[in-house]
């Protein structure tokens, strides 16, 4: 099972090293990179300063191993990673870094679409919305 | 027994995560009414997993003994 929740946070850095980390597979010609930061939405007169994230991890797990699975039978990809934060991300920051690799560059924005599409909608993932005043709310994705 | 997984704001509702259920056996929809009963869950909106696999709500389903049930409000990755 590919490791994909990461305790706070996805650094740039992490991000830097996965791609550094493809440099000796020769048979990719293209990737692509979906990076989702947190927004500070407005909620009334206040804003949201972090998300913290939960997840059912062994039924996410099982999800997105079927993800992954689907994925490579539909498109031609070389690898894909999934990554997605548990804990507090602040607004700015980024909580999930999909990176989809293949030969040719059409496959790969087709499957980045297909693949965060589908994280957002079938894996079981909460996020509780922190407002400045310390307040929460519970986002759903819409 | 059967366990029962809660998340966000119905594991807020039932301030716990997790219960185990001391019961053999009983409808989905049983179980359902038993947690309404609790902490009044009707009024959440949530998907039921059993065992890790989502189920219809509506669906005459028996859980037993070593089911593991989670009700999931909805998701809200990326």
């Amino acid at each position: 099972m590919k490791k994909v929740f990461l305790e706070g946070a996805i650094s740039p850095e992490f991000i830097a090293d996965s791609i550094a980390k493809h440099q000796g597979k020769h048979s990719i010609g293209a990737h692509n990179i979906f990076l989702g930061q947190v927004r500070a939405d407005v909620v009334g007169d206040q804003k949201v300063v972090a998300i913290e994230y939960t997840t059912y991890e062994e039924m996410a797990n099982e999800k997105l191993h079927e993800i992954r699975e689907a994925a490579f039978e539909k498109f031609d990809l070389t690898c894909l990673h999934i990554y997605h934060s548990l804990g507090t991300v602040k607004v700015g920051e980024i909580c999930i870094f999909v990176f989809v690799s293949s030969p040719r560059r059409k496959q790969v924005y087709e499957a980045t679409e297909w693949l965060v599409n589908k994280v957002k909608e079938e894996v079981p993932i909460f996020g509780k919305e922190i407002l400045d005043n310390a307040d929460h709310q519970w986002k759903v994705n819409s | 027994m059967i366990t029962v997984n809660y998340f966000g704001n119905i594991a807020e509702a039932a301030q716990s995560d997790s219960e185990i259920l001391d019961q053999k056996s009983l409808d989905l929809g049983e179980l359902l009414d038993l947690l309404d009963s609790k902490y009044d869950i009707r009024k959440f909106q949530f998907q039921v997993a059993v065992n890790r696999k989502i189920v219809s709500k509506q669906q005459t389903l028996s859980i037993s003994e070593d089911d593991e049930v989670a009700l999931l409000p909805p998701f809200a990755g990326g």
